[in-house]
């Protein structure tokens, strides 16, 4: 057979019937009808049905086709017929042909499979089944059978079509693509890195970049003026569920350019991309100042695609008889709310109290919630004797209040508090309510961050990095009240209450890039020794100059609307950052740890972490899950010297005996005419009742690391 | 608070009728009674209170005894500090005491409050309901002034219980009582197990054994080299099976928390941490060494144990019972350390590794302690019924 006259069995179609064509790829199915063999064949391209049939085929064909299983590699020859009416199979591309193969080659033979890889059915009506309950890290260590699944294979084609539309609008635009290292120095990024051991420079580390921060910058300085990459980055974050320890990022710069040259490009491309997936992005997006997301919506990447908007009224209750709100105005405190608007029905005064007031929202970090039904032209509430005729009048216009409507407040001390808890209050309850429209999607700009946030010594950090540029630049860097004060040119692309990216325009200055690492408390030498290289290069005239990074692994996630973004990443790693397939990370060999003279780094430099294990009370004390208090380390310690003499002499006094675990042994059974049940206890709940939490039916622990 | 019990039973409170009508029981709060406070000394197991009846309990109940309270403990019972065993006899609040013996506890605890104390063989009682801590060689012992009380209590809760699946399927020991002709008996007495007494103490043992054979006794003296051994095997195999066994306290189904954890892990170390006594937690600590490090040690020791266990069923074969001193530093000062704890315990241990009854009577100036071979209980009570007018008889 000649692969050179191979066709796909996805492009077969009416037209090709008559035609003999030559197939190759793995059996999807097969079904046998006594003699009559149908089998479902499949490329990248699709589906296609072949049939091997004594009348057309040879014996021999037939003989060598009753032993093909499923994933078999093979290659056929044959003739393109129409199926007889009533016989098309709807679930597949080439639904109304088949094949009459004359000709068989088995290319590859296949092991039992860990997971069906087939989800067509064969026939019209049949369910498939799909590998969609297969465990997802069975799915990961068998990856390579994983991808031959179509949902697979269309989100990586996918994904290289939005790839593909990226390199294109911005080739278009007159970016240029220029990879930067992926050895490199540490960056200020502000997560941890990965190191790489140099052998060549013995106890010398790369670290795999978090972001070509630093170098797309430099690419400015050195007059590329548009430059873009599809670049891999590595963060050694701690666990999240839709986090990679590898990501891949869009990583754009500019010169000469503003904000506005940055909006319109990326809205452009978001628009293109988003259309891949047959998804209309509404332009221009919308924008938002931090300062009102947090203020309406308590998150800097507010979910626009349902309401619930915050509403302030702390003026409200200025002069309120009502103890707890005036306490809390007393400190300066705020009070927001939230309309939902025609609910009532859905949240009865049982839910807001037992369930919202006494469990969601204090799990959400406030003390406690308001709340008020209104019904009959009136608000009710546990609580609404306390305010006066004036105040539910304010309140009812304020939040625009009809019969069905549930308003919920929340008070307290503190602004972060309010909005934090107000936020995820929001969001709970969209969720629960279901007011959130299925294929919305709402982009909106969050610009003006806060260029410092206070740290708890009394000074101030960066919210985002060093370089990004501020509102403004006639500020003194001494003043943390007025640091404070100043908004960054920073912006995020957040979609769905999803950030799907962001940056800032940079500073090109020397003058202010001192005067902000003096804002930050950072000396001369702490400066050279951690930007040096970096800081020289803007003594040589760098460039106005902005730029944006896009979580491409998120965005084509959200675009084909996966369920976590390792649905869209050829081989991810899992939840805990390991990758089943390779069994990456793992252990080296000593000889490859001498080569790069790690063996002896615990020497003079004591390697991180390894003194913990190298502490048997540490280790012990881990391993048995009991905390050791510092009073009780030497006591510990005496005992372990001890138990390591035991050990000895237990050593030492041992015969050949055999050991006996217990004087009267039982076999571990149930004993014969009993029968297993369910105790009453665990029937009645009793059996919970000692528990230091509980929570219905369930006993309440701290949260998984996931 | 009361100094002797935690929980006070209603003296109301009998069930049933029947040959210990009217016996007051006080037990320990690691033998769960229904609605009971159930810590087992410990503050792993801090609020909980017992959902049912362990199996004895219920026994008892049946019997027509009346539950009076429960005793103040150790940690788990494990060594007698803090613990108020015997006291309830010795100030007439209660007829008869279950007391855990793990290493002797109920023993001592007898000889501490002049009366008779007994740990029936391994298997003979179940454990269901008990919150132990080394299941291999734990069993409630008994206290009483005399002998007859125990046997009687004995008869109505030892025996066969389907939810024990850690009680060996063994037919029943005769308890029944029966005439003991000292001519026809032969006490056992092993050198290694009398340790070093003090001069009063020796003379008061020499002295009681002189008794036995004047009452006519024929003494055999007997001697195992290995006897030391008792104590490492039981400490190995003992802080191994303690470990493992307080596992358990997780402050997920019962206990206390202690906030702030992130995780599970951490949720784990800190509770732990904060739940067990300094004292406990340096034998758990120690069992998981043995466990996790030196695994070979716990596998020496369980060869060690099957060693003495042979030499001591040969010794108890000679003899109707071996006879030995029952001392025991009980100073309940300050918390001494593993080593003085098992220290403590040397004349008592052993019975536990083997699993041998083992009664205590009370006599001048030293307590005996009579060994017999495991599941020849009822012999060994009867011995015991006999030998404690003459012990006590000339003092």
């Amino acid at each position: 057979m000649r692969f050179s006259q191979r066709v796909f069995c996805g492009r077969l179609t009416a037209n090709d019937v008559g035609q003999k064509v030559l197939l190759a790829g793995w059996v999807d199915a097969f079904r046998d009808h006594g003699g009559l063999l149908f089998v479902h064949l499949r490329d990248r391209s699709g589906i296609v049905q072949i049939v091997f049939s004594p009348e057309v085929a040879s014996a021999d064909v037939c003989q060598r086709a009753a032993s093909l299983r499923s994933e078999y590699c093979i290659a056929v020859g044959g003739a393109v017929r129409a199926r007889l009416p009533g016989t098309e199979n709807p679930h597949i591309e080439t639904s109304g042909i088949e094949v009459f193969v004359t000709e068989l080659t088995v290319l590859a033979e296949s092991d039992a499979l860990p997971f069906a890889v087939s989800s067509k059915g064969m026939v019209a009506g049949a369910v498939s089944s799909g590998a969609d309950n297969v465990a997802e890290e069975l799915r990961l260590q068998y990856r390579y059978l994983d991808i031959r699944r179509p949902s697979m294979r269309d989100n990586l084609v996918a994904r290289h079509r939005i790839f593909q539309c990226v390199r294109e609008f911005l080739d278009s635009r007159g970016f240029v693509e220029v990879e930067t290292p992926v050895l490199t120095a540490s960056t200020p990024e502000g997560a941890r890195d990965y190191l790489v051991p140099s052998r060549v420079h013995p106890k010398s580390f790369y670290a795999l970049p978090q972001s070509p921060q630093l170098f797309k910058q430099l690419l400015m300085v050195g007059g590329m003026e548009r430059y873009f990459q599809l670049a891999r980055c590595f963060r050694d974050e701690d666990l999240r569920p839709n986090r990679q320890p590898e990501f891949t990022q869009l990583d754009i710069e500019a010169s000469f350019i503003d904000e506005e040259f940055l909006y319109e490009l990326l809205e452009e491309l978001t628009v293109k991309m988003f259309a891949i997936g047959n998804i209309a992005v509404p332009r221009p997006f919308p924008r938002m100042t931090y300062a009102e997301a947090m203020d309406t919506t308590g998150s800097d990447r507010p979910d626009l695609r349902f309401g619930l908007r915050f509403v302030d009224v702390t003026d409200v209750f200025a002069r309120t008889n009502y103890a707890i709100f005036r306490q809390i105005l007393q400190r300066g405190g705020c009070i927001k709310g939230i309309n939902v608007k025609g609910q009532s029905d859905k949240l009865s005064k049982n839910v807001l109290q037992n369930e919202y007031a006494k469990e969601i929202v204090p799990s959400f970090g406030a003390k406690g919630m308001t709340w008020m039904r209104a019904e009959g032209g009136k608000l009710e509430s546990n609580i609404v004797q306390f305010f006066g005729p004036e105040e539910l009048a304010l309140l009812r216009r304020r939040f625009d209040v009809a019969d069905g409507d549930v308003l919920l407040m929340i008070a307290d001390p503190s602004y972060a508090v309010v909005t934090s808890a107000l936020g995820q209050l929001r969001l709970h309850l969209a969720n629960r309510l279901g007011l959130i429209p299925a294929d919305s999607f709402r982009p909106v700009w969050i610009t003006e961050f806060p260029l410092f946030e206070a740290t708890e010594e009394g000074g101030v950090t960066s919210s985002h990095h060093p370089f990004t540029a501020p509102d403004r630049t006639d500020f003194d860097p001494k003043n943390v009240e007025e640091l404070l004060k100043l908004r960054s040119r920073a912006y995020d692309l957040v979609m769905n209450g999803e950030e799907l990216g962001g940056g800032s325009i940079r500073i090109n200055k020397r003058d202010l890039q001192r005067k902000i690492f003096t804002a930050l408390g950072l000396t001369e030498e702490d400066i050279k020794a951690r930007f040096g290289f970096f800081l020289r290069a803007f003594d040589f005239g760098a460039p106005p100059h902005g730029g944006l990074a896009l979580g491409m692994d998120r965005t084509v996630s959200m675009i084909l609307q996966t369920p976590s973004i390792r649905e869209v990443i050829a081989f991810p790693k899992n939840r805990s950052a390991a990758c089943p397939l390779t069994g990456a990370p793992s252990t080296v060999k000593r000889e490859q740890l001498a080569e790069l003279g790690l063996l002896d780094l615990g020497g003079s430099v004591v390697l991180p972490g390894t003194a913990e294990k190298q502490d048997r009370v540490d280790r012990l004390s881990w391993l048995s899950r009991i905390g050791v208090a510092a009073e009780e380390r030497a006591l510990v310690e005496a005992v372990l010297d001890e138990s390591g003499q035991l050990a000895r002499l237990a050593g030492e006094r041992a015969g050949q005996e055999q050991p006996v675990y217990s004087v009267a042994p039982v076999a571990n059974r149930t004993r014969p005419g009993t029968e297993a049940k369910r105790s009453p206890l665990a029937a009645s709940g009793q059996l919970l009742k000692s528990a230091p939490a509980l929570k219905g039916s369930y006993y309440k622990v701290v949260s998984i690391l996931d | 608070m009361d100094s002797v019990f935690v929980h006070r039973g209603s003296e109301t409170a009998i069930l049933g009728s029947g040959r210990l009508q009217g016996l007051r029981v006080a037990l320990q709060p690691n033998l769960s009674v229904a609605g009971w406070p159930t810590d087992a000394g410990s503050r792993a197991l801090a609020d909980f209170k017992a959902l049912e009846d362990a199996t004895i309990v219920g026994r008892l109940r049946q019997a027509g005894a009346c539950l009076c309270g429960s005793t103040r403990m150790s940690e788990f019972g494990f060594g007698l500090e803090n613990s108020q065993a015997g006291e309830a006899l010795r100030t007439k609040t209660a007829d008869l005491e279950l007391v855990l013996d793990l290493m002797g506890e109920s023993r001592l605890a007898a000889a501490r409050a002049g009366v008779c104390g007994l740990k029936p063989s391994y298997g003979l009682l179940s454990r269901l309901g008990l919150v132990g801590l080394v299941p291999s060689m734990e069993c409630c012992g008994l206290l009483a002034a005399d002998v007859a009380r125990i046997r009687d209590t004995l008869q109505a809760i030892a025996g066969k219980d389907d939810l024990d699946f850690s009680l060996p399927d063994e037919e029943p020991s005769d308890l029944a009582p029966r005439a003991i002709e000292p001519r026809r008996t032969t006490l056992g007495l092993v050198g290694e197990a009398q340790g070093t007494l003090s001069a009063e103490r020796d003379k008061a043992f020499r002295a009681a054994v002189g008794k036995l054979a004047a009452a006519g006794f024929a003494i055999k003296r007997l001697s195992m080299p290995d006897f030391p051994l008792f104590s490492l095997v039981h400490r190995i195999v003992g802080s191994v099976e303690a470990s493992s066994c307080a596992g358990r306290y997780d402050s997920v189904r019962y206990g206390r928390r202690v906030p702030g954890a992130r995780n599970w892990n951490e949720m784990y170390l800190t509770a732990r941490g904060a739940a067990f006594g300094s004292h406990l937690k340096s034998y758990l600590l120690s069992g998981a060494f043995f466990q996790f490090e030196r695994y070979q040690a716990f596998e020496n020791a369980c060869r060690i144990r099957a060693r003495l266990l042979s030499e001591m069923r040969r010794l108890t074969a000679q003899v109707d019972a071996l006879v030995s001193p029952a001392v025991g530093p009980v100073d309940l000062g300050a918390p001494p350390s593993l080593a003085e704890t098992y220290a403590g315990f040397a004349s008592t241990l052993f019975a536990n590794v083997t699993g041998q009854p083992a009664l205590v009577l009370p006599a001048a100036d030293v307590a005996i302690q009579l060994v017999g071979a495991r599941r020849g209980d009822g012999l060994l009570l009867a011995l015991g019924e006999r030998l404690l007018g003459i012990v006590k008889g000339g003092s």
